[in-house]
């Protein structure tokens, strides 16, 4: 082995790495790819159709594609996104309404609890316990605890007989995990709780990453707290709030586990729902063209993140 | 304040005569940390209770018997500890935890061996393609599940599921045996969640100085000796971090482990599946369902307990400066 260039020792290292790549990312990408590019196939044994070309993405985008599946979300949800028709743009909407919202709440959210846990103070380390230790939870019992906490008459936050303030407020109905509209708003607190943390972690990092003297030269300067925040540390800190961001995008746009963990994927469609369902029923073509519209989806927010912000993130070091 | 200041002087002699909110006011602007002091413990406070609201509603379902459960307010209806031993005997939900467990263990010393590898290739070799190969290993991690799942299915079906019987690596992996084993999640949490810990054990071993290798090169060491000598040994920090976070995301995984098993214990169902379990039952077993959510969480929230300063630091050092 001594007798190997850098450059073969490289490779021969990497080899193990490369051939699990090989086998579980990258062989099922391009066999997706070229499932997307047959029919469905119903009702013969094969699994898949006929060779169609790129007809399932056009059906896809022209609202043509049927989808022969149980859809109780659908008739529900064209009442909360009107402006959309088919079941695709349906998901489609579904997953960025998530996507959008739920980032913006959490970056928030998450910044305030990092500039809490940047502090010094007493008991800071069960502070910062408590409030990362929703990221750890699994998302199946993410998704079981706000289960359990919309049911209607068992809480305290909807009741059967008597309204809750929720309900006076016009906010949730009788049951809310059969409404799409209130689905989605109780995905997105359910997500915002989880994963507020991780970008609070994310951002936690960042912050300590920072300089302490140029918080004294500050100080020494006169600058006020306020000042100090925005002149340095917003600065500072931006390049990894806008990648923690980006993580939270990709990771949001193929939000999967709570929506199914909390509705069964019944009222809330998003794309890796539709993908799930289309392949249960056999509609491996489609669902192949669901799969690979979402990745490009990604690697075109993706791309347009990295593009916009690369002087300040990406090889920004 | 207004009406206040009618009636009464305000100079600071008359600090006395003022209402506490008053005079803390007074005392704010004359010091300001006051102010912040109070806004930090207000936004802190904040974060406790919603942070932590949503375990104690467990708590309270899981002490509440479950024909007790209607209308509940803020307080359990009882103290009944015994959901915690039901957990165990309506299912055998230990036998969930346990296999996510082990499915989290060995996708752990999978990622670490293979991650070490290309970490010291990335952080301290020099060759042709490196770029667009961390590049690619990257833009795998981009891709959604939904995207690996059809063809890996009918991988571990050994090719019944789906059409793609007739490609050639299905036909060397063919082993219908595989679905309901391990593997099913395994492979593919190994293969997706390798990236993050190339990034980070990359960083760590490329900030070890070359003479450190180099001296233990002359001494006769292999150039993998002294990965398993000297770069890995000096590099702890660097694992723990990656294996704690690989470990947390693997146990903590939807999507693949709803989908890859039959859902029966024997045949390595993860916990998703004890816990979605008690949701077909007949009588919805409220308190079972919270208690159980309890027993899962804890061991990744006693790894977090433990292992917090890691992952920050990991996060820190590892995803962020790439």
């Amino acid at each position: 082995m001594e007798g190997l260039s850098e450059t073969q020792f490289a490779y021969l290292l990497l080899t193990p790495a490369l051939l699990l790549l090989a086998v579980i990312a990258l062989w099922p990408l391009l066999s997706t790819f070229r499932m997307s590019l047959f029919a469905d196939n119903l009702t013969g044994s094969a699994q898949l159709g006929s060779f169609v070309g790129l007809q399932n993405y056009v059906e896809l985008f022209t609202g043509q594609k049927s989808y022969a599946l149980p859809a109780p979300f659908l008739p529900k949800l064209t009442g909360t996104f009107p402006y959309v028709t088919g079941w695709f743009t349906t998901a489609l909407g579904a997953t960025l309404v998530f996507t959008v919202v739920s980032v913006f709440f959490e970056t928030i959210i998450g910044f305030g609890q990092a500039l809490v846990l940047d502090q010094d103070f007493t008991g800071r380390r069960w502070v910062r316990v408590a409030i990362i230790i929703p990221w750890a939870v699994p998302v199946v019992i993410q998704g079981m605890i706000f289960y359990l906490l919309f049911q209607p008459n068992i809480g305290f936050l909807i009741g059967d007989a008597q309204q809750t303030i929720l309900q006076q407020l016009g906010i949730f109905g009788k049951t809310p995990l059969a409404n799409a509209g209130e689905t989605m708003l109780i995905i997105i607190v359910a997500d915002v709780w989880k994963t507020s943390a991780f970008m609070a972690l994310l951002i936690l990092a960042g912050l300590q990453s920072i300089d302490r003297n140029l918080y004294e030269v500050a100080r020494v300067a006169g600058a006020s707290k306020w000042q100090q925040f925005k002149l340095i540390t917003l600065p500072l800190v931006l390049p990894t709030v806008l990648i923690a961001m980006l993580f939270r995008t990709i990771a949001a746009m193929r939000v999967y586990g709570i929506i199914d963990s909390v509705s069964s994927c019944q009222t809330v469609p998003s794309l890796s729902c539709m993908v799930v369902a289309g392949f249960s029923q056999r509609q491996i073509g489609t669902a192949a063209t669901v799969a690979f519209v979402t990745a490009a989806i990604i690697g075109v927010a993706v791309s347009v993140y990295i593009a916009k912000f690369a002087r300040s993130s990406v090889g920004g070091d | 304040m207004s009406q206040d200041t009618d009636t009464t002087p305000t100079t600071d002699t008359a600090d006395l005569k003022r209402g506490p909110f008053e005079s803390w006011v007074n005392r704010s602007i004359s010091n300001p940390e006051n102010v912040y002091q109070a806004m930090f413990y207000l936004v802190t406070g904040f974060f406790l209770v919603t942070t932590l609201f949503p375990f104690y509603w467990l708590v309270v379902l899981a002490l509440t018997p479950n024909e007790q459960i209607v209308d509940m307010g803020l307080l359990p209806k009882g103290t009944n500890v015994g959901a915690f031993v039901e957990v165990f005997q309506a299912i055998p939900f230990h036998r969930f935890v346990i296999n996510s467990l082990l499915i989290a263990t060995a996708t752990t010393i999978i990622v670490l061996v293979l991650a070490s590898l290309a970490g010291y290739v990335f952080g301290r070799l020099d060759f042709p393609g490196k770029k667009p190969l961390m590049l690619v290993i990257l833009a795998i991690s981009y891709f959604p599940p939904a995207a690996f799942l059809l063809p890996l299915f009918s991988l571990f079906t050994g090719g019944k599921a789906l059409y793609f019987q007739t490609s050639a690596i299905t036909i060397g992996l063919q082993s219908p045996d595989l679905y309901n084993s391990p593997w099913p999640m395994v492979m593919p949490f190994s293969a997706l969640f390798l990236p993050l810990s190339i990034f980070i054990l990359t960083t760590f071993y490329g900030q070890i100085p070359d003479g450190l290798e180099d001296a233990a090169r002359i001494e006769g060491t292999t150039r993998l000796g002294a990965l398993a000598r000297v770069i890995v040994p000096l590099s702890a920090p660097g694992i723990a971090t990656a294996g704690v976070l690989t470990f947390i995301t693997v146990y903590n995984e939807y999507f693949f482990s709803s989908l890859m098993t039959n859902g029966a214990w024997q045949n390595w169902a993860p916990i998703v599946e004890g816990i979605l379990g008690y949701r077909g039952h007949h009588e919805t077993p409220y308190n079972l369902m919270a208690a159980a959510s309890i027993v899962g969480v804890l061991p990744v929230a006693i790894l977090v307990v433990v292992a917090q300063e890691k992952i920050v630091s990991g996060l820190t050092s590892g995803a962020l400066k790439e």
